[in-house]
């Protein structure tokens, strides 16, 4: 049976449903997938600047609206300046 | 530590929903069940674009609407505050006892179900018994 619970207490990158991209701690999760992030920013990406970080906090995300839960590697991810990189943004899933 | 735990400490707390359609609202949570269906109260709710507003003095979402719910930092450590304290507490309130009630547990729940229901709907008499 596949778990999250190896996630637990790592930085995690929640990609959702309507293409938002948090990035948080996982505190912890359920059998629904339902996850909690404690330190959460959301990383919005452009093509025009570069990427915006904005914080918030402590969430709750319904496992319905995930997509995608992946570790982040804390050393790469320090090293790489988020202000220089410009991608397009994510695209919400249409139905 | 559960989801479910973080929202039911979460109850009089301010907090942030934002439902499936985008559609967000700003309010205290006044209850909230197991499916995360939740009221609040003294409401701001914006519309999609964010662009209007309007404030309600209660209100109810069903729990399948939600995409995600935002609350106070401070409720992580007031959780797991009251984790450590209850499973202190559980350590203390064992002990020489457990092992008694456990045995008296243990085969009722093992053991077949009353009320017969393993003989009943089982294999048939054959015909016309």
């Amino acid at each position: 049976m596949s778990s999250l619970q190896g996630y637990v207490d790592r930085r995690v990158i929640l990609i959702l449903q309507d293409g938002r991209v948090i990035v948080g701690v996982m505190v912890g999760f359920d059998q629904k997938s339902n996850v909690v992030l404690s330190e959460s920013k959301e990383r919005v990406y452009s093509m025009d600047e570069g990427v915006e970080e904005i914080p918030l906090g402590l969430y709750l995300v319904k496992g319905d609206m995930i997509v995608l839960i992946g570790e982040l590697d804390d050393a790469v991810d320090q090293a790489v300046d988020l202000g220089t990189i410009h991608a397009e943004p994510i695209p919400p899933i249409r139905y | 530590m559960l989801p479910l735990s973080l929202l039911n400490a979460a109850q009089n707390k301010p907090m942030l929903v934002e439902l499936k359609n985008g559609e967000t609202f700003n309010g205290h949570l006044v209850n909230c069940d197991n499916f995360m269906n939740i009221t609040l109260r003294e409401v701001y709710q914006t519309n999609t674009e964010g662009d209007r507003f309007w404030k309600l003095k209660e209100c109810y979402i069903r729990g399948s609407t939600i995409k995600y719910l935002r609350v106070p930092d401070t409720l992580l450590d007031a959780v797991k505050e009251e984790q450590n304290r209850a499973r202190d507490a559980g350590r203390g309130a064992r002990g020489a006892f457990v092992s008694g009630n456990r045995g008296r547990g243990a085969p009722a729940r093992g053991g077949r179900g009353g009320r017969g229901g393993p003989m009943r709907g089982g294999r048939g008499r054959g015909r016309g018994a």
